[in-house]
C-alpha cells in the first residue's frame, strides 16, 4: 500500500519565511531559505513553498548576513531548490502557463494554483495539458460561513460558490493531479484539522487529497491518518518551533503503526 | 523610517513587522503576555514539570541539566529556578569570549559559589579571538560573532559530550521580534542558532580570509553537533521564559538581594541600564554601537521598547533615553582597538560600508537619518570613498527609496 506522506508547508511573504495565523496575522521568522535545507535534512517527504506576499516586494531588510537577500520570488525558489533533495510544489501567484514554466524550470516538480484555477477553470486543463495533470495540485482554501463551508480565493478574501467538495470535483475532472484542502478558520489556531470536510473531499474525489490547517501536536497528523482518507497530511507553523519537528513527527506515527515512511535523516 | 506607536522600535529592527494601527509585533506579542492570567502560568508551570520529567527520562548522565550562565542577571534567574526552585543538579557552562568586566568576572566566579553547582568555563586561543574579532567585523560589521557562536555552540557540544539531554535558556527572543506567541512554545533550535545568533555564518566562513589565518582546528568550539548527535543524547533546549513571566527588572533586583548579584557600578554610556552585558564589554561599546552605525537604533531603545511595555517608562521618557543614549560613541570602542590593533579611523571606513540605505542617507558629507522624536539629524562624517559613497546611493534607489527619508 502506497505511504502516506507527511509534508511541511513553507510561507512566504515578501522575502520573509513567515507564520501565519488564520490568513491574518503573520510573524517574520527569518530566511526564506535554511528552513527548507532543514526540513529536507529531516528526510521530509515533500515540500511545498507558497508565496504569500501581495505585493512584487521582497526584502530582508538586511544585507550584512551570510544568507543572501533575495527580491524576486523565483531567486527565492532556485535557492530553495538548490537545498532541497525532496520533491517541491512552488504556488502562489501564478496566472499564466509561462509562470508555471519558469516554476519548473527552476527546480519545482509541481506547482499548487489556487484564484487562477477558479477564475478559469480551463487554466486547469491547459496547465495539465501542457505540464502533465500530476504536476498540478489545485489548492482549495475554505472557511465557515454560516453553518457552510465555502471556498474561497484570493488569498482567503474573497468568497465563491463552491463547496470544497463541489470544488475539487470540479478540479479534477478538470484535470488536476492532487488537492491541497485547506481550513482558513484552523490556520494556526492548533485546535487539530476541519475533519468532516477533509473526509468528506477524500472519500468522493479520485485524485490524492493533502489535509492542511490546525495542527497543534502530532496527534493531531495521526487523527487525520485515522478519520479520513487524506493521502497527506500538510502543517506550516508547527514545523517551525522545534528541531528535528519532521523526524519527530514521523517517529510518533511510524511508532504507532500509520503508514508512513520509517522517521530517518537525509544522509547526502 | 518608521517608528511604532507604543514603543520606540524602528520598523528596521530585527524581523519586526508594523501593524496598520502602527504598532509593532514586538508590542503586539507583549500584548498577548500581559493579558495571561496566573492560572495560565500555573499552567505553564506544571506543563515546564512536564517537560522536563519527559526530557529527562533519558537522562543517563549524572547531570540533571545544563545551564549555559554568562554570570549574568538572566543566568543567576536560570539558574535559581533549577537549583533553588528545582533542586535539579545542573552544569553550568560558559562560554568566555575573553572580554568580562571585572563585576562580569565576579558574578561568574561566584555562581558555583552560591548555587553549589559545578561549572565549566571555556575559552577559546585569544589569538584565535582577536582574529574571529579583526575578521567578523570587517566580514559582517560584528566583531562579537564569536561570542554568539560560542554561546550558542558550546553548552550543545558539552550536553552531546555528557549525554545531558536537558539544557535549560532563558529569555526567548518572542518579545524582542515578535517572532512567536506564547502558545508557540518554541525550543532552542539550530535554524535560529544559525540564522539569528550567527547571522548564518558558520566555522567554514572563517577560512581562508587573506589576512587573518584559522584553521578547522582553532575553530573546533564553533562547530554545532549533526542531528544524529543530537538525537542520540535526546538533547532539547526549553525557554524558562516560556513557562514562567519575564521581568528584567524584577529578576535583577531578587538575584542582588538573594545571591549578592553585582550590577555595574560605574553607568555605560550607551544605555541607561546598569545590568545587562557585564560579560561583555564589547557588546554595548562596540558591537552595539555598531548596531546603530548599521540600522540607526541601538541598546538604549532595546531597554527603553521593554521599559516602556513594561510599565516602567512613558514613552516620552524612553525618546529622552534613546536620544542621550543611542548614538554615544563610548570610551569602550577604544578598549577593543586597543585590543584588536585597529585605528579609530580605520573602523570608521570599515563600519561605514555597513550603513544601511533603508536607514541612512548621505546629506552634505554627513550621515543622516529620521529620529524617533519626529526631526532628522546628522551624525557625523561619512567615510566613504566617493566610489563607495555612488554605490550607497545607488543602492538607495535600487530601494525604491528616495534621497529625502521616506
Ligand atoms: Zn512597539
Amino acid at each position: 500500500m502506497k505511504k502516506r506522506r507527511l509534508i511541511p508547508v513553507l510561507l512566504l511573504k515578501n522575502g520573509w519565511l513567515v507564520q501565519s495565523k488564520g490568513f491574518q496575522f503573520y510573524q517574520n521568522l527569518g530566511n526564506p531559505v535554511t528552513s527548507a535545507k532543514r526540513l529536507s535534512e529531516w528526510a521530509s517527504d515533500e515540500l511545498i513553498y507558497l508565496d504569500i506576499s501581495r505585493d512584487e516586494v521582497y526584502d530582508l531588510r538586511r544585507d550584512d548576513l551570510g544568507h543572501e537577500n533575495r527580491r524576486s520570488f523565483l531567486e527565492i525558489i532556485q535557492d530553495v531548490s538548490k537545498v532541497t533533495f525532496m520533491p517541491m510544489t512552488v504556488g502562489g501567484r501564478i496566472r499564466t502557463l509561462a509562470d508555471i514554466e519558469r516554476r519548473l524550470s527552476l527546480g519545482a516538480d509541481k506547482i499548487s494554483i489556487n484564484t487562477a484555477a477558479l477564475l478559469n477553470q480551463n487554466f486547469i486543463t491547459e496547465a495539465a495539458r501542457e505540464f502533465g495533470s500530476q504536476s498540478v495540485v489545485v489548492s482549495v482554501d475554505f472557511k465557515k460561513i454560516g453553518d457552510k463551508f465555502v471556498v474561497m480565493s484570493e488569498g482567503g478574501t474573497k468568497e465563491t460558490d463552491y463547496s470544497p467538495l463541489e470544488w475539487a470535483k470540479i478540479a479534477q475532472s478538470a484535470g488536476a493531479g492532487e488537492i491541497l484542502l485547506n481550513s482558513i478558520d484552523r490556520d494556526g489556531a492548533r485546535t487539530g484539522y476541519e475533519i468532516d470536510v477533509i473526509a468528506e473531499v477524500s472519500e468522493n474525489v479520485k485524485i490524492p487529497v493533502i489535509a492542511c490547517g490546525g495542527a497543534g501536536e502530532w496527534a493531531h497528523f495521526a487523527e487525520i491518518l485515522e478519520k479520513t482518507k487524506a493521502d497527506a497530511v500538510a502543517a506550516a507553523n508547527i514545523f517551525q518551533y522545534t528541531d528535528q519537528s519532521v523526524y519527530q513527527a514521523k517517529k510518533y506515527l511510524y511508532e504507532r503503526g500509520y503508514n508512513v515512511r520509517p522517521p530517518d535523516l537525509l544522509t547526502v | 523610517m518608521n517608528y511604532c506607536k507604543r514603543c520606540v522600535y524602528p520598523q528596521i529592527a530585527v524581523n519586526l513587522e508594523i501593524n496598520n494601527d502602527g504598532i509593532c509585533s514586538s508590542c503586539g506579542v507583549f500584548e498577548k503576555f500581559k493579558k495571561l492570567t496566573p492560572e495560565f502560568w500555573a499552567q505553564r508551570k506544571k506543563k515546564f514539570e512536564e517537560l522536563i520529567k519527559e526530557i529527562s527520562k533519558n537522562n543517563t548522565s549524572d547531570y540533571d541539566c545544563v545551564i549555559p550562565v554568562s554570570g549574568g542577571k538572566d543566568s543567576y534567574y536560570q539558574t535559581h529556578m533549577m537549583v533553588s526552585v528545582y533542586g535539579l543538579k545542573p552544569l553550568l557552562v560558559t562560554y568566555h569570549g575573553n572580554n568580562y568586566l571585572p563585576e562580569g568576572d565576579y558574578n561568574r566566579d561566584r555562581m558555583r559559589h552560591v548555587f553549589n553547582a559545578d561549572h565549566l568555563v571555556f575559552g577559546p586561543s585569544v589569538e584565535v579571538l582577536k582574529k574571529l574579532n579583526r575578521l567578523c567585523f570587517r566580514k559582517m560589521g560584528d566583531m562579537n560573532w564569536h561570542a554568539h557562536c560560542g554561546i550558542m555552540t558550546y553548552p550543545i557540544q558539552v550536553a552531546v559530550k555528557f549525554n545531558i539531554p536537558l539544557v535549560i535558556w532563558g529569555e526567548t527572543s518572542w518579545d524582542i521580534s515578535g517572532m512567536y506567541e506564547p502558545e508557540d512554545f518554541v525550543e532552542f533550535s539550530a535554524r535560529a542558532r544559525h540564522e539569528h545568533s550567527l547571522r548564518g555564518f558558520e566555522w567554514h566562513d572563517m577560512l581562508n580570509d587573506e589576512k587573518e589565518k584559522l584553521s578547522e582546528k582553532d575553530l573546533l568550539w564553533t562547530k554545532y553537533p549533526t542531528d544524529d548527535e543530537i538525537l542520540k543524547v535526546g538533547v532539547r533546549g526549553l525557554y524558562i521564559g516560556n513557562f514562567f513571566r519575564w521581568d528584567p527588572n524584577k529578576h535583577s533586583k531578587m538575584v542582588q538581594e538573594k545571591y549578592g548579584w553585582k550590577p555595574r557600578e560605574v553607568p555605560f554610556e550607551r544605555t541607561y541600564r546598569k545590568f545587562s552585558n557585564l560579560d561583555d564589554r564589547y557588546e554595548n561599546g562596540a558591537h552595539d554601537l555598531l548596531k546603530f552605525i548599521k540600522f540607526g537604533y541601538g541598546r538604549a531603545s532595546d531597554h527603553a521598547s521593554k521599559d516602556i511595555r513594561d510599565g516602567y517608562m512613558t514613552r516620552e521618557e524612553g525618546i529622552e533615553k534613546v536620544r542621550k543614549h543611542d548614538h554615544v560613541v563610548s570610551s569602550d570602542l577604544n578598549y577593543w582597538l586597543d585590543y584588536v590593533g585597529m585605528s579609530e579611523e580605520e573602523f570608521w571606513r570599515v563600519a561605514d560600508t555597513f550603513r544601511d540605505p533603508r536607514v541612512w542617507r548621505i546629506e552634505n558629507g554627513a550621515w543622516v537619518k529620521d529620529n524617533v522624536w519626529g526631526t532628522s539629524s546628522a551624525y557625523g562624517p561619512v567615510y566613504l570613498s566617493e566610489e563607495q559613497s555612488k554605490e550607497f546611493n545607488k543602492r538607495q534607489k535600487n530601494l525604491g527609496l528616495k534621497n529625502n527619508g521616506k
